[in-house]
């Protein structure tokens, strides 16, 4: 089972051709692993004639079994027992069904060189102590949520000196606290030491036209960083809603284009997906992404748009190891791009479902309207 | 969000919404002019004027769910003027007039508090339009995800008709809040409850003893098929993947009139191309397609996992499936396209159904035409309250009970009220209006 960290601690974190061999070996090993321990995953490959050793290239990943995250929502399947699990995540649905995903050590030892190479690569390590108001859930025990984790991870980049939480919890629900959000920048801003706002898109957007609305507009010090975390799904990739918001950072906040960055991940996903300097989601050597047909669910070329089904040999406590999510999105060569990275870059573009792309605006403005988790 | 007054008001002045309700605007309401039948009228046929007009097509566009406008399309003229004005007298006609005693009237029940559906868009609104009809006050609580169309439903009603304000509320709270619920409970003469078993036993739960319990559960509905040979099975095809099986009306089994098992085999085959077909021309947008072909694949994934070694038959197509079970009985299929097919011989139908007694609504019937009269008949004994062409099942009708009853007799009350001047002993008993 060495396999997995050999993939997971390589060095070369956009090499793709380079980490075929070791990536299709882990899935392998991972793929054995749920069969042999996850009677669910079993019977699914064995009804459509999977095993391990049909593993031949990297072509052949598309023959994985896929399970869309609806399945995750209806079954909580595990490979594990429940204490042998590090800990057990779900995502954020709000209509009472929500995946289950439970974390082995393996994995978290595994994910660590992961989000440290990436870190470092895309420059968001820094010794220099920060200060963090995070436009999302404070983690607690009363949720396993997977964005209030990935956001307080967010935290640790730089050492942190002060945190706050603009949603918050209280008599069974959370409120959102926009208005002491906006207080605490404009306090923080006068000081030394270099802020980062740590947000789901739409509630920057709507903290940022608070802050213009009200006008204000502060200059964080330098040094100073957007992070964007799962606010993916109200959020879909368009070019024009991006660069308004790119331009509202840097007149309201201060913060240049540069300093934003953006992540996804799903709880059944979770690979530490970063934007580049172009703001692309270039595929990390610890994934892989197929493009499906919306109709046949078959992998379509490069370019074409269908669903987003996503790769990681990176659990074993759950079989995620193929899963299909709800978007629609498209892969381009790297090279496309221009940031210099070759790996493919992933657009999402809406989502199973809906019949248009929803907007940032008008997504935010129904969370913020009932106070509630996207 | 909350609607009150004819305003919105934010989620945090829910406990001052509730007190102004009791202390100020129910008694100033109930003390005050009752609302007319004829006041509502008019402003649903101003709003349906703005409907036809296109002019709340953007509203439909920002809020409701795809496919809303057809659907909308389709129940327009269920509350058009005329069709509401036939079924106040319907549905209310005969229960006021001279009694022996003296004479009975028609009242609201007073105060309804609406637990609203989820799972079709403008049903919040449809149900509060029935309680205004019946001249009550509504509190409506709406679904999870209703996006805020009830909303701007509600907001455009008040403005066309500023005398409804006090009538309509709205809360659109999470179900956690069940603090407030129980608060609005407290103040209502009546609960309307739409939704599962989990809803209408919570709902139980927290109604007052003496209030009215007015549940609209969910039901089961299937197609019945009898000689179907050389039929046209395609408005059959096209209801299955227009209604994805999500309303009680819709058709979650089909139930084949024989006993073999190569009969029924043969029939998937058959239907499977016309279901697929139906599923292309429905699922228009790529989004759409990816949905439905995410619930096939979830379908044929839980048939692996959840159904291993019962025996199951599956015909999975594209977008859709069908899976032969070799049971007889009515239960909830995959939805989204994906549809039950089992065999059920006629003389089995009424112990078979009877198990699913209280939750059986719609048979679409497709069988000769001979046949037609004597198994509309053995349906209707099984306990079956609708009984349409497999097309239309899912279609309101003009005039049509709901689940076997008449809405807005249960929200009214008779008050029978004694003439002083005695009995009125020779009053005709025909004198009904």
């Amino acid at each position: 089972m060495l396999s997995r960290q050999t993939l997971f601690w390589l060095s070369r974190v956009y090499d793709l051709p380079g980490s075929d061999a070791r990536f299709l070996q882990a899935v392998r090993d991972n793929c054995a692993y749920h069969i042999r321990h996850c009677p669910e995953y079993r019977l699914i490959c064995e009804a459509e004639g999977f095993s391990p050793d049909c593993l031949h290239t990297i072509d052949d990943l598309a023959k994985l079994p896929l399970l869309p995250t609806l399945f995750f929502k209806r079954h909580h399947v595990s490979s594990m027992p429940e204490w042998r699990t590090a800990m057990r995540v779900t995502s954020s649905g709000t209509s009472g069904s929500f995946s289950r995903v439970g974390f082995d050590w393996g994995c978290i030892f595994a994910e660590i060189p992961m989000v440290l190479r990436l870190g470092f690569y895309h420059k968001l390590v820094s010794p220099v102590p920060a200060r963090y108001v995070i436009l999302g859930y404070k983690p607690g025990k009363q949720d396993r949520m997977g964005v209030a984790r990935t956001m307080f991870g967010l935290t640790h980049f730089a050492p942190p000196v002060g945190r706050f939480y603009a949603l918050k919890w209280k008599d069974g629900g959370y409120l959102p606290d926009l208005d002491g959000a906006v207080k605490t920048l404009a306090r923080w801003a006068r000081g030394a030491l270099p802020v980062r706002i740590v947000a789901f898109p739409s509630y920057l957007w709507f903290g940022m036209e608070r802050l213009e609305e009200l006008g204000l507009s502060v200059r964080l010090p330098k040094g100073s960083k957007i992070l964007l975390a799962g606010g993916w799904k109200q959020h879909y990739a368009q070019e024009v809603d991006k660069s308004t918001l790119y331009a509202l950072a840097r007149r309201v906040l201060g913060v240049e284009e540069e300093n934003i960055h953006e992540f996804f991940g799903a709880v059944e996903h979770p690979i530490f997906f970063n934007t580049c300097k172009k703001h692309h989601f270039h595929l990390p050597a610890y994934a892989r992404v197929i493009i499906r047909d919306v109709r046949t669910l078959k992998p379509l070329p490069m370019g074409e748009v269908g669903l987003v089904n996503l790769i990681t040999p990176l659990i074993n406590a759950t079989p995620v190891t193929s899963v299909m999510t709800d978007d629609l999105g498209c892969l381009t060569p790297g090279e496309d791009c221009g940031c210099g990275l070759k790996s493919p870059y992933l657009t999402v573009l809406g989502r199973a479902g809906l019949n248009d792309i929803t907007t940032c605006a008008a997504g935010a403005a129904e969370l913020l309207g009932k106070g509630e988790m996207p | 969000m909350i609607f009150a007054n004819g305003e919105l008001r934010s989620d945090r002045e829910i406990n001052a919404v509730i007190a102004e309700l009791e202390i100020y605007d129910l008694p100033g309401t109930l003390s005050g002019p009752p609302l007319e039948a004829d006041t509502v009228l008019d402003a649903l046929e101003a709003l349906g004027a703005e409907l036809d007009s296109g002019a709340l097509d953007p509203l439909i566009a920002q809020y409701a769910p795809p496919g809303a406008r057809e659907e909308l399309e389709r129940v327009r003229p269920q509350i058009s003027r005329a069709a509401l004005e036939r079924r106040l007298a319907l549905e209310l006609g005969g229960l006021a007039g001279p009694r022996p005693f003296g004479r009975s009237e028609v009242r609201p029940l007073g105060v309804l508090l609406h637990i609203a559906p989820g799972n079709m868009a403008g049903l919040p609104a449809f149900t509060a339009v029935e309680g205004l009809l019946t001249g009550n006050i509504n509190l409506v609580k709406l679904p999870h995800g209703d996006k805020g169309l009830t909303l701007a439903v509600f907001q455009k009603l008040t403005q066309l008709e500023p005398r409804l304000a006090p009538w309509l509320y709205a809360f659109d709270l999470s179900s956690q809040y069940s603090g407030t619920i129980k608060a609005l409970a407290a103040l209502a003469d009546g609960i309307v409850t739409w939704g599962g078993d989990g809803a209408i036993s919570a709902m139980r739960k927290l109604a007052p003893p003496g209030c009215k319990l007015i549940e609209w559960g969910h039901r089961l509905s299937f197609a019945y098929l009898s000689g179907w040979d050389g039929m046209d099975l395609s408005p059959l095809a096209e209801h299955i993947v227009r209604a994805g099986g999500l309303l009680c009306s819709s058709c979650q089994v089909i139930f084949l009139d024989t006993g073999h098992l190569s009969v029924a085999e043969r029939f998937c085959k058959q239907f499977l191309p016309v279901l697929e077909k139906a599923a292309a021309s429905h699922y228009k947008t790529p989004g759409q397609a990816a949905q439905a072909a995410l619930y096939a694949r979830e379908t044929a994934l839980e048939q692996t996992v959840d159904r291993t070694g019962s025996g199951d038959l599956n015909f999975p197509g594209q977008s859709c499936s069908l899976t032969l079970r070799r049971d007889m009985d009515l239960e909830l299929s995959h939805l989204h396209g994906n549809v039950l097919v089992k065999r059920l011989p006629r003389q089995e139908l009424i112990p078979v159904l009877r198990r699913r007694r209280g939750r059986l609504q719609t048979a679409g019937l497709i069988c000769p035409d001979s046949e037609r009269e004597v198994l509309a008949a053995l349906l209707a004994r099984a306990g079956v309250n609708r009984i349409t062409a497999p097309g239309h099942m899912s279609d309101s009708f003009p005039c049509e009970a709901h689940d076997g009853e008449y809405p807005l007799r249960r929200y009214v009350r008779v008050v029978d009220i004694e003439n002083p001047q005695g009995r009125t002993e020779t009053a005709p008993e025909q004198e009904n209006f």
